[in-house]
Formats: structure tokens, sequence, C-alpha cells
């Protein structure tokens, strides 16, 4: 006879562990548990039988797998923790007996531990965790855009809006951004990195409402894990991309402006150096090339002219870019200085073209932006920049005058003014005025759309998710007019009796107005009824069957399938309600429309 | 001291050295007493110097006292004649010869050395001139004075120390001795010379100067001390510095805070010293312009800075370039669902909510909202607000990330259309009924019951109206129509509960339930020969009835759960009698076309119990009758027609019975109760199986006709069940497609694998049903058409249903009080 088994020495008895259990056994308090589980990615598990797992109580409890808490034990932060823990005390200590210095002394040699290896553990390959970084983004995002207070220091947002920019920087440089949505919360933006579609929300600068109930010790905890994450992951492509890292900040800028621009990417060896040589020079003047410039300058324009002039082949090849280099800068040496630091030349994103992978990566190349400055420089900064186009903005433009520098240069170059006033004043001519919708619309398609739905003052058409809708509805399909008939006089059958008598009319109207063509047409009236009647019952004759056949069929099905049929049936019922829904909102919604029309 | 001796000494030797040279050999050959007492007044001098040791001033005093020797020899000739003197009363004898030796000796050695001297300090040619002397003996011969063996100056020991080498015997040995010990040359050291008793009695008086008390070992003189010497011995033993100089002199103040009022330079401050330093400024601003570029860092910045710097490196240098494997445990968080279209700042207007749903939205708990967020129309960019709740959704995500338990879900992906059966088409299954081809109307009220003759020609129907018709089945016609109830509005309970005909075609027998009753008519329509058959088969059983044999060939059945203990055996058989009687009809029955009226009433006493289900046996002289209510006794009664006799197969019914029928070829009877079904063998009287439906409330059931291993339920509780008396004992298949009670089912007789049933909802469902042979091969259920036509009134639908013997046509029988035909 086979040893009988003992309970609760395998399965879920064995695979779980409850939090208390958990906390017991590797001696924390549980805000040390907690912060711990949040580094180590560890989560609370459903057993599935939740009955075994706890020995035979069914009370809530969180259970954890048994393995990752075994794994805690030999965690190096969790004798970090402990070290702290001594630390704080003898803190306590010191400045309960009033000894300022000891204490001093002791904060300056405070336990700290490092992450690295966490982050190494919890996404052993690069791939791992750019595909976990969503959430770390969003956060980051989230915080960059938080004003300081008593619980979260300006220390960490300074942190994560320097992290934020490095990536913006990096995005907009590599042209990775694929999609962009602006919502009610914030704007969604989607980037293609390595393979990896990576999803983020950027809040809109507006003060944010802190709710006085939230622990921010828990979201400290993550974003300390995710800026350390990021960190790492800005690393590594800044390196893959050959750009150094840190990138350099250019303090003037980040105190006016500020954003992006601030923000010089450096490549690692110095520079593009085999290909341009004479940016090179130029950029050693001016600290570096650097891709990022709102501000656009002289250079930009002169080069936009010159391509213009030449306009024997617009493609971007890199030859001609080359000269264009040139050109700008041999212009740029004899222009001003100051202009030196804002005309930073895009020269290295246009090099290779055929390297970005997105199709709208180029799809503003050839156009000149300004934006006005009651429009959100931030978006539209890296939504052109990664479509490849130039922008100037009136912001840094006003900064300049302030700083009583010269604006001598011509804003003739410039092909689109984006604006979000309902009028414009003085309208330059060769410039194509447009609300900021454009750019997204047009960056989502993938193409250029029709400039005159969103010129300043017009009704914009609506700025659809890129990620579609949450059914299958589709917004943009026509509605069918052969059912508009039937619902809405059901609608208004119920609702407005009057109305439905004249709409009746009106239709009884237009079917003999249609016989009357018909039979001018030579059709008889007779013929044509028949016709319509057959057809009609044939149709609902061979519906009924298969409907019948297949209901008949559904007899047969167990109980489980049944139940399961339902479900299913159920889930595709509402979709369909709602797609119904949906479409008779927009019927009456045309409706109205066309009324007000009249 | 000793430094101030040297001095002395070199200046004395300097100032002497030259009249030395000449007067050299003036002073060896003279003698002069005189000199004695210049010797005797350098005595002190002398010692002094031995004392101290000064080897080089001693040379050159030697030197340049030349005649110092001799009168160290004189004094020591002196010492020794002294002490001659006082010893010589002694031993006179003592060698005279030594003494007289001595000082020749002494002076030869003297003159030595200062020729040895000399010859150090002269020139060459005062050096040739000591070079041999050739004189003469007194006796005239030559003599030759060799000059003397020069000694080098360490060979000079004129320093030694004039110490009595003792030794280590103790000085108290030479008590008795004038000597105190002998010297290198083996000569006697005589005691210092003591004193005169006076003086003796004089030191006895007052103490000398610097006595002691002790005596020099060496010399054995008393040893006094100077006042320095003490002096020196207090502050050795003290620790004290022997240096003369004063350590505590009175300090200096050379600079003073104090400014004098005469100045010791009155040059003016100069300018510089008003002036800020340009090159001190430099310096600052160079460390300034470092400390602003970064290039000094503050030491705590300077470990932020080195912690950051510990930071940059590529953590995944070396890792592979694809995604890691995840453990078979590992779950990852679920991303964000992307935004939809609902979220723009300018969505469709469709999108938007009205003011209802914006409401219901709001009185929704917000873990029960389908979005968290209320969809907003925006005309322009620049009117869009900031979004209120970003923190708090991140931090509900945060939540979510840690605190949510993590279950895998798999998620059914599947066609829903794939969870259908697959069943052959229906149009292949042909023929089945479809239409309502006849419909038999005339009955007043419901049509409870209905039943086909074999030949398929005659369909009989009875109803609530106390009446059963016979119609043709073809046209419609009512045929016949028998009043069974003739007082129906006295006992509106009586109904024509069922009818059935017999399965022989060629007697024309039908049995009627009513009430309590069951009559048989042979109704007049099949023409002479079946109709006196018919008439004949009843009259016969009128003669075993009156005989008195009871005796059936249907024994009581031992109810299989061994309830053999109750033996009631006569007692049973007594009152089986009385289960019912069989009457001839009464002439007012007769006038109707009554042939024959059996009643299970047993008087007054016992209330009647009404006969709900009839059957036949297959061979047409049984029949089985069911009364739900009829108690023990009369719940089932099986009849025999040719005899007349009717008895109760079961001591005690189990539960309430629904429905019993014949087996069509074994000798079984199969009974339904509200729960089970049991099947009993006739033959050997005991219970066969027991069948569990899963129903509460079984109504009625039907045997498949080929081979009987198919049992079809059903229950007032909507399921029509499938049994497969092969496979187990719950039912092969439960159906569940009406939706009200089931009232009938019935399997196709005449050979088509047809079977239907009938509900409180108006319908009638036909399906196919295929049973093989096969054993292994399940039975193959197929619908095929639901029959709706009949009315529902009062709740009630289609009450009974029957196949047509041989076609595919279904009789139908409604509570409308309708009977419709369905056919192909």
């Amino acid at each position: 006879m086979a040893k009988i088994k003992k309970k609760g020495t395998s399965g879920n008895a064995k695979n779980f562990i409850t939090r208390t259990q958990a906390i017991k056994k590797l001696q924390v308090s549980l805000a040390d548990f907690r912060r711990l589980c949040i580094f180590k990615g560890i989560y609370p598990r459903e057993p599935r039988n939740k009955k075994k797992a706890n020995k035979g109580s069914t009370a809530p409890v969180t259970f954890y797998y048994s393995k990752d808490i075994q794994y805690l034990l030999h965690e190096p932060i969790l004798n970090k923790f402990r070290e702290h823990k001594t630390f704080s005390k003898k803190l306590t200590k010191a400045l309960g007996k009033g000894e300022i210095g000891d204490a001093k002394t002791l904060e300056q040699n405070r336990p700290k531990y490092k992450l690295d290896k966490v982050i190494k553990e919890r996404y052993p390959t690069f791939l791992d965790a750019l595909r976990d970084l969503d959430d770390c983004l969003n956060m980051l995002f989230l915080f960059s855009n938080m004003p300081a207070t008593d619980k979260v220091s300006a220390r960490v947002t300074k942190e994560a809006s320097k992290l934020t920019n490095q990536w913006l920087a990096y995005v907009t440089r590599e042209r990775c951004l694929t999609k962009m949505f602006v919502s009610i919360k914030g704007v969604y933006y989607q980037a293609n990195v390595k393979g990896q579609n990576i999803m983020w929300l950027v809040p809109f600068k507006f003060p944010q409402n802190i709710p006085s109930d939230i622990d921010f010790r828990i979201m400290l905890t993550f974003l300390e894990f995710y800026s350390t994450l990021l960190h790492f992951v800005l690393f590594k492509l800044y390196a893959d991309a050959e750009l150094t890292y840190p990138p350099k900040i250019d303090m003037g800028k980040l105190k006016g402006v500020g954003g992006l621009t601030a923000y010089v990417l450096e490549s690692a060896n110095g520079e593009a150096g085999s290909l341009l040589p004479e940016v090179k020079t130029d950029a050693g003047a001016n600290g570096d090339e650097s891709k990022k410039e709102k501000a656009l300058s002289k250079s930009d324009i002169q080069k936009a002219l010159a391509a213009d002039a030449k306009e024997e082949s617009k493609d971007d090849n890199k030859e001609e870019i080359q000269e264009d280099e040139g050109n700008q800068d041999t212009v740029e040496e004899v222009e001003l200085d100051e202009f030196k630091d804002t005309s930073k030349h895009t020269g290295d994103l246009l090099e290779q073209p055929s390297k970005y992978a997105q199709p709208t990566s180029t799809l503003f190349s050839k156009f000149v932006f300004f934006i006005g400055r009651e429009v959100p420089l931030d978006i539209l900064e890296i939504v052109i920049l990664s479509a490849g186009g130039k922008l100037i903005s009136e912001q840094s433009l006003d900064e300049l005058k302030l700083s009583n520098k010269k604006l001598d240069f011509d804003l003739s170059s410039v092909t689109h003014q984006i604006v979000d006033r309902p009028k414009v004043a003085n309208k330059v001519q060769g410039r194509t005025y447009i609300q900021p919708q454009w750019v997204f619309d047009c960056f989502n398609k993938g193409q250029l759309l029709s400039v005159s739905d969103y010129a300043p003052g017009e009704t914009l058409p609506p700025h659809l998710s890129p990620w579609g809708d949450s059914g299958t509805y589709n917004p943009e399909a026509p509605v069918a007019p052969a059912e508009e008939g039937e619902e809405d006089e059901n609608e208004e059958e119920e609702v407005e009796a009057d109305e439905d008598e004249e709409e009746e009319e009106d239709d009884e109207d237009l079917k003999a107005q249609k016989e009357l063509e018909m039979e001018a047409a030579g059709v008889k009236y007779s013929e044509l009824e028949k016709k319509d009647e057959k057809k009609s019952k044939k149709r609902t004759a061979t519906q009924t069957e298969e409907e019948e056949e297949k209901e008949l069929k559904q007899m047969m099905m167990t109980n489980k399938q049944r139940k399961l049929y339902k479900k299913m049936q159920y889930g595709l019922n509402k979709q369909e309600e709602r797609n119904k829904d949906l479409a008779k909102k927009k019927r009456k919604l045309e409706k109205t429309k066309e009324q007000l029309k009249k | 001291m000793v430094s101030d001796f040297k001095s002395k000494s070199k200046k004395m030797s300097k100032s002497k050295d030259a009249p030395d040279s000449e007067s050299i050999q003036n002073n060896t050959s003279s003698t002069s007493s005189k000199r004695h007492f210049e010797e005797e007044e350098e005595d002190e001098s002398d010692e002094d110097f031995e004392l101290n040791g000064l080897i080089d001033a001693e040379a050159s005093e030697d030197e340049s006292q030349d005649s110092e020797d001799e009168a160290d020899s004189d004094s020591d000739a002196e010492f020794n004649k002294m002490l001659a003197e006082e010893d010589q009363e002694e031993n006179e004898s003592l060698s005279d010869s030594d003494f007289s030796e001595e000082p020749k000796e002494d002076t030869l050695s003297i003159t030595d050395r200062l020729s040895g001297v000399k010859i150090r300090t002269l020139s060459d040619a005062s050096f040739n001139s000591m070079k041999e002397v050739k004189t003469t003996f007194s006796d005239g011969r030559e003599r030759i004075l060799k000059p003397e063996i020069d000694p080098v100056y360490d060979s000079d020991d004129s320093d030694r120390e004039e110490l009595n080498p003792i030794g280590n015997i103790p000085i108290s040995a030479y008590e008795e001795y004038p000597h105190i010990g002998y010297d290198v040359n083996g000569k006697r050291i005589m005691r210092p010379a003591k004193g005169s008793a006076l003086d003796q009695l004089l030191e006895s008086i007052d103490l000398p100067e610097g006595w002691t008390g002790l005596l020099d070992q060496n010399t054995g003189a008393s040893l006094n001390l100077t006042e320095e010497e003490l002096e020196l011995i207090r502050k050795i033993e003290k620790n004290e510095v022997t240096d003369e100089t004063n350590q505590y002199e009175p300090t200096i103040e050379w600079f003073t805070s104090q400014t004098e009022v005469m100045p010791l330079t009155a040059v003016p401050e100069p300018k510089r010293r008003f002036v800020p330093s340009k090159h001190e400024a430099k310096r600052i601003m160079k460390i300034v312009r470092a400390i602003r570029e970064g290039r000094i860092v503050p030491p705590s910045e300077k470990k932020e800075q080195d912690l950051e710097e510990e930071l940059n490196f590529d953590l995944w240098a070396g890792a592979d370039d694809d995604f890691s494997k995840d453990h078979i445990m590992t779950l990852r968080a679920p991303k964000m669902p992307p935004p939809t279209h609902e979220e723009s700042y300018n969505p469709p207007a469709e999108y938007l909510l009205t003011d209802e749903e914006k409401k219901q939205w709001a009185e929704m708990e917000p873990s029960e909202r389908e979005r968290n967020f209320l969809p907003q129309k925006y005309s322009a960019l620049r009117k869009v607000p900031g979004y209120q709740e970003s923190v708090r959704e991140r931090f509900e995500r945060c939540l979510d990330l840690y605190l949510a338990p993590r279950v895998r879900k798999n998620k059914l992906n599947i066609d829903p259309e794939s969870l259908i059966p697959e069943l052959p088409s229906p149009k292949d299954l042909r023929p089945f009924p479809i239409r309502t081809s006849t419909t038999f109307e005339g009955h007043n009220g419901r049509i409870r019951t209905l039943s086909i003759d074999p030949s398929g020609n005659w369909l009989a129907t009875g109803g609530d109206d106390g009446t059963v018709r016979i119609w043709e089945v073809l046209t419609g016609r009512e045929v016949h129509k028998y009043i069974i109830v003739d007082d129906i509005e006295e006992n509106p309970e009586d109904h024509v509960e069922a009818i059935e005909w017999n399965p022989l075609p060629d007697t024309g027998l039908l049995a009627i339930t009513c009430g309590d009753s069951i009559y048989l008519v042979v109704p007049p329509i099949f023409g002479y020969e079946i109709e006196n058959r018919g008439r004949l088969k009843i009259e016969d059983g009128w003669g075993y009835a009156k005989t008195g044999s009871n005796k059936t060939n249907v024994g009581e059945i031992n109810k299989g759960d061994g309830d053999s203990e109750d033996e009631e055996g006569t007692t049973a058989t007594g009152s089986r009698d009385e289960a019912a009687k069989w009457y001839k009809p009464t002439p007012d029955q007769a006038q109707r076309g009554i042939s024959a009226v059996i009643t299970t009433s047993r008087g007054a006493t016992s209330s009647a119990s009404t006969i709900k289900k009839i059957s036949w046996h297959r061979r047409g002289d049984y029949f089985v009758t069911v009364s739900p209510d009829g108690g023990n006794r009369a719940s089932v009664l099986i009849h025999q027609l040719s005899k007349h006799a009717s008895q109760s197969p079961f001591r005690k019914s189990k539960g309430i019975i629904m429905d019993a029928k014949f087996h069509p070829s074994k000798p079984n009877l199969i009974v339904m109760s509200q729960r089970y079904i049991r099947i009993y063998n006739l033959q050997f009287q005991q219970l066969e199986k027991k069948l569990l439906p899963g129903a509460r409330w079984l109504s009625c059931l039907d045997i498949h006709p080929r081979g009987g291993d198919h049992i079809l339920a059903a229950s007032y509780d909507k399921r029509v069940l499938w049994h497969d008396l092969d496979l187990s004992s719950t039912p092969y298949k439960t159906l569940r497609y009406h939706e009200k009670a089931v009232r009938a089912v019935s399997f196709h007789k005449g050979g088509l694998p047809l079977f239907c049933s009938a509900s409180d909802d108006g319908s009638i469902h036909v399906f196919h049903a295929t049973v093989y042979d096969d054993l292994m091969t399940n039975p193959l259920l197929v619908p095929l058409k639901k029959l709706q036509g009949h009315k529902v009134v009062n709740s009630l639908g289609v009450l009974n249903v029957a196949w047509h013997p041989k076609e595919a046509w279904l009789f139908s029988a409604g509570a409308d009080g309708i009977a419709r035909l369905w056919t192909t």
C-alpha cells in the first residue's frame, strides 16, 4: 500500500502563504513588506482553492506564492531595510538628546540601497523592460507635472521631469512615435521602440487635483522603482543610438520655454563626423549638435529656402541634405552669433530617412510650422518633430524679444501657422492657418488631410482615437438609410404622434412619387408591388427557416453549452444594441442638422 | 667647566711655546732647589689636571714646564724620604737601594719623555742636533748616548691615575701597615699622613668644611666634599637641571599690544592695506568659476554625483536580445486598455451621453461604472480643462499592480455558433408532420384525450363536455358521438379522461375512462362483422364473472423492495375482488351504446378516484388503468377483458402513480410515479429496474416500440427525458425546450423514427429519433419541427397527442376544444 499522503504538504496548501505569515517569516514591518513587494514585483495570487490554501478557512485573506516569499528571504534590500530601521532609531535618539552634530553625521551616512540588481532580476532582457514601460512612463509623466508638496519633494518631481524629457527627446529624435490621441484625460502617445509598442499618457499642464485620501508613500515607492528603471532603459537606448547619456541640458532654455528644447542630444563619438564634417566644427562651437529645436532659426529657414530653390528633387536624399547643411552652415557663419544657439540644425535627423520605420516620420518634412502662443507647445513639438517637421514657436520669439536679441530673420518660409483662436487678426500671405487638431489627425491617419476643415473658427471634425472604438461601432461609417426609415418611424411613433402622421404622409408622398416615376419608366404598378412582396416573402421565409433550424438545434445543446452560448450571445447582443443606439443617435443628430440647414 | 679649562690650557701652551725650544737644554742640565718651591705651588693644579684627565693640556703643560717632571720626582722622593724617616724606626734595613735607584729612573724617564715630545714639535734642524751625542765616560772611554726611542704620544701614561690598585682586598687589611697598597711597579703606596695628634684633636672638636665622615677607599683619607659638589648631588637627587642657567628669567615683551607712544618706525600704512587684492579676487573667481561650471563640487554634492554616476552603466550588457521566458507561475500585469473614441476631447457627437444617461452614470457606484469619465466635447483644444482624477487613477493602478490578486483566466475564444451541435438537416429526415391539414371541431370545452384506431381511419376524442366523438380522419367529419356523462351539469367534475382503442384491428373496441369508471364501447362504424366480434369479446367475459373464477393469470407482484413481510395473503385476495367491478350496462347506458362498465368506486365509504390513464396490452386482452389518487389498492389496476376481471397488482403503491404501460414485447409493466419509473416483471412478479429521471413531477411516459429499450418520460417541470435502459438508470438525454409543463409524449408506433412532445405552451415538438441495434451507438435525436397552432386556454395548451399508426401524421388535442391532424 502506498504511503498515505499527509494533508497540507503539497498543492495549494504548500504553494500559497498568507500575507501575515509572509510578514512573520520575513520579520519586517507591513510597510517594508509593501515596499519590498513593489520593488520586487511580487503580487498576491488567487489560489484555485482558497479553502485548501488557508487550512480550511474561507476568510478573505491575501495569498502570496510561497516561493516568491522564499526568494525574498535572501534579498539584499531586506537587509538594507533593517539597517535603515536601526539608523532611524539612532537618529531619533540623537535628535531626542539634542545632539545635532551626531544626527547630521548619521544622516550623511544613512544606509542607501540600489535597485539595479532588482531591475535586472525582474527584467532579464532589455525587451522585457521595454514591454513593461507603460506604467513606468505614465507614473513619471504624472509626477513630472505635479507641484512639490509636503508629501512629494521637489527633487522627486524634478527627477521625473528630467527623465521624461529625456525619454521624449529620444522618441522624437528616433521618430518612433506611431500614434497620438488628445483625450480629456491628457494626451496619449504610442511609440514603437525596438518593436515594442509603448503607450503613455501625458496629463495636460494644469495644476493637478491631489486627493487627500491617497497614500503617497505607495506612489513614491513605485516612482522610485520606475525612475531607476527608466534611467537604465534610457541609458541603454541612448547608448544604442550612439548618444551620450545623460544628455546635456541647456539651462537657459530650461528656465525659459522649458521642455524638450533644453535637452541637447549629443552623439557618443562627438558627432556623426564622417557624414557631416562641417557640421561638426560648427557644432563644436555651438555646444554640439542638437536635434531639438523648437525655436527655429535662420538656418532652418535658409535651408528651407535653399531646398525650395533647388526644386529639382525634393526627396530627402543624403547628398542634398548635406549640401543643405553646407549652405546652412556658411550662412550661419555670416549671421549673428546669437542665433547660433538656437539654430541647431536638424540635419542628423534627416541624414537617414530610410531608417525610420514609421510612415509618419517624414510626413511633415517639408513644412515649417509657426505655433501661436495659445497653443500647447509641448504636444505639438513632439508630434511635429516626430513627423520630421520644423517649427517656430511664438513663445520662443517672445523670449528672444525679451532678451533684446535681434529678430531680423524672416519668417517667410513658414508654411503653416497653428492657431487656436476663433479669429486671426492679420493673416500673412502664403501661410496656411490651421487648428492644432489638423496635425494630430494627419499624424494618426498617416496622410495630409484637407486643411479647409481645420481652419480657425471652423467646427472641427471629431478627433478619433487611433485605437478605435471600445466595441465594434465605426463612427465614420455612413448611416444606412434603409434602417433609418423603420427605426425612426418606430421611435417617433412612440414619442410624437402628430409628427409621425406627417411623416407617414411624407413617406406616402415619396412612395407615390416613386411609383409615378417608375410608371413613367414603363413598369406597371401591379408588377412592382408583386415583385416587392415576393422578394420580401422569400427573404423572410428563408430567414425564418434558417432561424427555426438553428433554434431547433439549440434544443439539443447541453445545459453547460446552452449557458455559455447565452452568455456569449448576451455580450454580442449588448454590443449590437450599443451599435444600434449610437447609430440611432447619429441619425437623429444628422436629421436635426439638416433641419437647421433648411 | 670643562671648556673653561681647555681654553686656559691652550692659552698657556701658546704663550709658552716659543721659549721652550731654546731653554730645553738648560733645563735638563740645571738642578736647583728653587724649583722645589715652584713645584709645590703647582702641585695642586697638577693634581687638578690629573683628575680631569685633560690630556692635551697636560702634554703642553709638561712641555712648558720642563722641570716639572723633575720636581715631580723630587716630590716623590721627598715623600719617600719623609716616609723613610718615619719608618726608619720600624724597619731601617728596608732597601736603601730601592730608594736610591728610583729617582734615577725617574729622571731618566722624564728626560726621555721630554725628548720624545721635542721630536714632535721641533723643526728639522733642531732634530738633527738631537742625534747621537758622543761623550766620554769618566774613565775616558767613548760613550755614545743614543737618542731615546721615541714613544708615541699614547705611550705617555703620565695621565695614569694615581690610584691604589688594591683590587678586592679591603683597605682594612692594610691597617697594620704603613702603606695601603702597591703601585704598578710593586712599590708601596704609603698611607697618607694623618697629621699630628693636635690636628686630630682639632678635627674632632669641629668638623672641617665638607666633612662627610667617609673615607676615600683609594687613599684611605677622609672624603670631604665641597659646597658645590654637595649642591650638585642635591640637584641630581631631585632630578633638577644641574646647569647653572636660570630657567625662570623674566620675559621681555618685544611685541606687545600696547602701542608705544613713540613707535619704533613712523612709516605710514601702505595703500595696499586698504585696497582689495586683485590677486586674491582673481584666485577666488577662479574657484567660483570652477564651482559654477561644476569642476569643483562640494563634498555633499559630490557624494550624490558619485552615486548617480554609479548608475550610469548598461544594465543589460551581455543579456540576450529576446524576451525571457516567463515562469509558469508568473502572471504579468495586464496593460492598461488604450483609450477609445469616447475619451476624445472632441468625440463624435453620438458618443455624448444624454441627460438621462448622465444621471444614471452619476448614480452608479464608481466601481460599477463602465467608464470612469463622462464623455465631453470641446470645440477647440484651448477649451480643454485639466483632468481632475489623474492622480487617483494612477494611484488605483498602483494598488492594482501590487495589491490585486492575480488569476490566470483562460479566455474562451470560440465562435458561439460552434457550440450548436452538428445535426443532420430536418429536410433530410422527412417525412414528419409540418402543418395542420384537418381540424376536428365539435367538442364543447377542452379535449382531454384522443386515440386513433389501429386501422388509422378513425379518431376518437374525449373532452370535458362528457362526450366521446369518433371522427373520420381524412375528412374531419364527426361520425359518431357517445354521451358518457349524461348529466354533465350535475357532475362537472366528471370528464372523459382517457380513451384508447383496442390494439387488435378486428375488434373496434374502445375503452373510455370517465371519473372512476371505465366504459367499453364498440362504435358502430366498422361494419357488422367487426362490431359483432367486439361485442362478443365483451359478452364472453360475463360468464367468467358469474362463475366467480376470480383467479387471474396475473399474480400479485411481490414488490422488489422485499415487502414480502406483510404477507397479508388471504385478506389481500379477499379485498382484491373489490378492486373493480364489472357491470352490464344499464338500459340507459346500453341505449347510448355502452357495452360494459367497470367501476372502481367501493361504495359510499371510499372516495371515488378518477382514472386518468388507460393503456392496452399489445394482445388486446389486458389493459391497465391508473388513478393517481387511488391509494394503495386502486391506483394501478389491471383488467382482463376476456375474463372480466380486475386486480391491483401492488399491495402498496410507492408514491403517487402517474402512468403505467405494458412493455411492447416483454411481460413487463412499467409504472411511473411522480419521481421514479419502475419496471416490474409480471412473470416473476418482481421489480426489474428502477429509473431515476431526475424530474420532480413526471406526467406521462411512452415506450419505444422497437424492443422497448428506450423510455420517454415527460414531466410537468418542463422536461422530456430519454432513458436508454441499456445505459443507466439516469436519463440519456434531458431535453428542456418546452416553456411550460409537458403534457404528453409519444413515439410513432408504425416504424417511423419519430416522437413528439406536447406542452402547455401550445406547441408540439417533433423529433427524429433513430435507435440503433448496435449497443455501442447512442440514439440520435434530431429536433425536426415545432408545431404551433393550438391556442393556450387557461394556461393549458396541448393536452394529448397520438401518432397515426402508419403515416407520419400527428393528432393533437388542444385545450381550445379543437383536435388537429398534422400531416407532412
